[in-house]
């Protein structure tokens, strides 16, 4: 697979579990995107630990360090798999996986190329012992326990936003 | 609260359950929506008998190969960080939860759904003990405030409709009335947010072990799961033995089969894959992982002629198919499994004597052995069961003999045309006299049978 | 050519009109039916409800009236899965059984799998009347693997309007046995089929297994729906 075979395959998976999807490049456009995309009065939970979390951090002007008390996280995460246009969240590097789920939003950032293109090239690209934590994300949480009836939200984040940089 | 079996019952309650019209528009409604989902999700994907041979191999290895599998995997999990229990049979796989939960002073104890959890009757054990359990899977959620049992593995509330619900969480929780999914599923968020953070314990299931690794596997939709597993400081895993997969090389194809013949998804929006607890430098997992891994009647399974249910991934495929469950839901079946693989496994679990009549609760007609992404012999294994019936005499007196006379007659030509002759001379009688439920459901034999019609 | 005509126990006894119509067709595609006098029942009451004793002593019967080496039609799904599905089984300890159970199982044809694939006869112009839809029946479709042939035979009658039914191949709640065991869901489900196929507008029903369509005409019955139940036999074979 192409990497822009790939990344299409990951953005369009994605859209289709009703996640938001953008594809930037550089910085600027990165920030550009999460200003139309975070609520900035909301209060938002960003590691600041990479390089792009570092670089967004201080768009943000209501920071909180305790992401179950945030609206909005905003990180970096693992990677992706394009197959099914999953996030690969990972507690690798002492990373809080929870922070993807207690907010009602979560925007992740993953980098071009750290997408997979499938799930079994994930996998077996997994050497050794695996982190504490590996949390393969797929949309927004749902449920479907009332009458079948698709709701989003349930426990997890009800909005997704990813962001292919 | 506990559940008593009532599977001898099983034509009683479906009597019952035929009756009850909200349940029946429920089942036909869910069951007609599974079978579009389903068939959409696979649809685009190539080559799924492979995918099924591949899946179904990988589960025949792990059978074939279980004692060494689970050895393996309780060496992973210990030296991952977690302490591995074995227990033999539901009481002690509740005695061990609960005194892990006790000895850590745990109160308040939020449970991921969990099948196992319920086949072992946990949670009234636990409230015995003075726990307060909180099921947060929206389906178990509802079922917990109803004080009734899941109808269905993946979707324990699937026979109460939205109006039904909606009155529920208005009585129980004292909110305003509504029967918009979407609003009522807020405000199950908003009422366990607040017990996912004060908990004490989480107690998961878990879909898959995997044995090199020692890593739970949760397939989850609603984030309840994750919260779970991940939010309190102590998590109890709850899980059979059968649930092996040898490596997470094999996971893929679990995860192409599994949320496509649930759900219909694609993929489920979590993927949970938990490795030992926290360790030092982590930011995420409970600070203690206990994992109970229940016997509970799978190794006698194992080294017998049913053996092949235990290759079941617990998608709920078989029921979503069955035109019995369909029809009466999940609750007619008496005990934790419905549908076919529930008759398979509910009759070896608990015994052919208290549950013998669910082994005649199919009319064999194999829709869900076409489904089944993991081919078991459903079909084959509900007739072993019928043959185990005969032999350990549980079967009708007058079936038997009935039966008896069948193979004699089958056998000898003119016994056979004799049978012919007195069924079509005393059919009308049989009729007159009351015969409703089968005599008066068909037809009168013919004066002439083909057998005298043709040269 | 010379065929084994299995008529069945059910069609024998309660319905054999169809069975004459097997032989109509048969002639006219050139086969010559032998109804050997001594068949009696494959076995499968017993057999599907666990009586293995029963059921070998009838498919060692039906071995021994069905010998030899011509083709066995018979106007049944069911019947035909269970001699070639479940015959083996019966027989696995006996080599000698065995080796001709598995025989019969590649000889054995149900009625339209022979007439589409041995006598070509939906190339034959037969003539239909009416509306006409059809139940797929469990064995014949699961088991059998038979989906297309019926259907194929009935779009090809000249002069009849096929319609297809929503779920054709859901269960009508027969199941042999299961009707008397579980009459209440088997009633609930063949209510169910009749509403599907009263939902086609179709004047005729028509499948391939007896047993279910008696099961569709008691359900007719009791609906008061007044839909012709003919089994795939007696349709083609009255448009000869």
């Amino acid at each position: 697979m192409s990497e822009a075979e790939r990344e299409r395959l990951f953005l369009e998976n994605a859209a289709t579990t009703s996640a938001g999807t953008r594809s930037v490049s550089g910085t600027e456009a990165l920030l550009s995107a999460l200003g139309e995309i975070v609520a900035m009065d909301s209060p938002v939970y960003c590691p600041g630990v990479t390089e792009l979390e570092k670089a967004a951090a201080p768009l943000f002007p209501v920071r909180v360090d305790d992401y179950a008390a945030a609206a909005v996280t905003v990180e970096e995460v693992f990677g992706g798999i394009a197959e099914t246009g999953t996030l690969v969240c990972s507690s690798e590097g002492g990373r809080a996986v929870q922070a993807g789920l207690l907010p009602a939003h979560h925007v992740a950032i993953v980098r071009r190329g750290r997408i997979f293109d499938t799930l079994d090239d994930f996998f077996a690209a997994l050497s050794g012992a695996p982190p504490t934590n590996l949390t393969l994300v797929t949309g927004p949480s749902r449920t479907a326990d009332i009458e079948l009836t698709l709701a989003i939200g349930v426990h997890g984040p009800e909005r997704l936003d990813i962001i292919l940089f | 609260m506990s559940h008593e079996q009532t599977s001898l019952a099983f034509r009683e309650n479906t009597v019952r359950a035929l009756k009850d019209s909200p349940l029946r528009a429920a089942m036909r409604h869910a069951t007609d929506t599974f079978g579009t989902k389903r068939a959409d999700a696979f649809a685009p994907l190539a080559d799924l008998e492979a995918l099924r041979d591949r899946a179904s191999a990988i589960r025949d290895d792990v059978l074939a190969n279980l004692p060494m599998y689970v050895d393996r995997f309780v060496a992973s999990a210990t030296r991952a960080g977690a302490t591995v229990h074995r227990a033999k049979d539901a009481s002690e796989a509740r005695e061990i939860v609960a005194r892990v939960l006790s000895e850590r002073g745990a109160r308040l104890v939020v449970k991921g759904k969990s099948m196992v959890s319920e086949e072992v009757d946990l949670n009234s054990h636990l409230e015995a003990a003075g726990m307060e359990v909180v099921e947060t899977d929206l389906g178990e959620y509802i079922i917990q405030m109803e004080g009734e049992s899941p109808s269905h593995i993946i979707v324990p509330a699937i026979h109460k409709n939205r109006r039904q619900v909606g009155r529920l969480f208005a009585d129980r929780l004292g909110v305003p009335y509504t029967d918009d999914p979407q609003a009522l599923t807020k405000i199950a968020r908003k009422a366990l947010r607040e017990k996912f953070l004060s908990a004490d314990a989480g107690v998961s299931g878990a879909n898959f072990a995997v044995a090199d690794t020692g890593s739970l596997v949760l397939v989850t939709n609603e984030g309840n799961g994750r919260m779970v597993t991940t939010v309190p400081k102590l998590h109890v895993a709850i899980l059979s033995v059968e649930k092996m997969l040898p490596s997470l090389a094999d996971l893929p194809a679990f995860l192409r089969l599994l949320p496509r013949s649930a759900t219909g998804q694609t993929m489920t929006s979590y993927v949970s894959v938990i490795t030992g607890p926290r360790k030092a430098g982590d930011a995420t997992g409970a600070k203690e992982l206990h994992i109970v891994l229940l016997d509970n009647g799978r190794t006698e399974i194992l080294s017998g002629e049913s053996r092949d249910i235990l290759k079941c991934i617990r998608c709920g495929a078989c029921m979503n198919v069955c035109p019995v469950y369909r029809a009466v839901g999940g609750h007619p079946y008496g005990w934790t499994y419905p549908g076919p693989m529930g008759i398979v496994l509910t009759t070896l679990l608990t015994g052919m004597r208290k549950s013998h009549p669910l082994v005649d609760a199919s009319t064999l007609c194999g829709a869900c052995v076409e489904v089944c992404p993991v081919r078991v012999p459903l079909a084959d294994l509900i007739l072993g069961l019928r043959r185990r019936k005969v032999r350990e005499g549980f079967s009708d007196p007058r079936e038997r003999r009935g039966m008896e006379a069948f193979g004699k007659a089958a056998a000898k030509p003119a016994l056979f045309s004799l049978g012919q002759r007195l069924a079509g001379a005393f059919w009308p009688l049989v009729r007159a006299l009351g015969g409703k439920d089968v005599a008066g459901r068909m037809p009168v034999p013919a004066k002439t049978p083909l057998r005298r019609r043709l040269p | 050519m010379k065929v084994l005509l299995f008529g069945t126990c059910l069609v024998d006894t309660f319905f054999p009109e169809a069975g004459e119509a097997t032989v109509r067709l048969l002639r006219r595609f050139g086969a010559e039916p032998v109804f050997p006098k001594g068949q009696t029942c494959c076995g499968q009451p017993a057999f599907n409800a666990g009586f293995e004793a029963q059921a070998r002593a009838a498919a060692k019967h039906f071995l021994w009236e069905f010998d030899g080496d011509d083709p066995i039609v018979t106007p049944s799904g069911s019947c035909a899965a269970m001699v070639k599905h479940h015959y083996p089984r019966l027989f696995r300890d006996d080599p000698s059984l065995l080796a001709k159970a598995v025989r019969a199982g590649e000889r054995i044809y149900e009625l339209t799998q022979f007439l589409v694939h041995v006598a070509k006869a939906h190339e034959a112009g037969l003539r239909g009347k009416g509306t006409i839809t059809y139940h797929a029946s469990c064995h014949l479709t699961r088991s059998l693997g038979v989906r297309e042939e019926p259907l194929t035979l009935l779009s090809s009658l000249k002069g009849a309007i096929f319609l297809p039914m929503p779920d054709a191949a859901r269960c009508c709640g027969f199941g042999g046995t299961f009707m008397a065991k579980l009459p209440e869901i088997s009633c609930a489900l063949a209510d169910e089929k009749a509403a599907s196929i009263e939902a086609t507008g179709a004047d005729t029903v028509t499948g391939c297994d007896s047993g279910c369509l008696m099961n569709i005409t008691d359900a007719m019955r009791r609906r008061g729906t007044r839909i012709r139940v003919a089994h795939i036999a007696q349709l083609l074979a009255e448009g000869l």
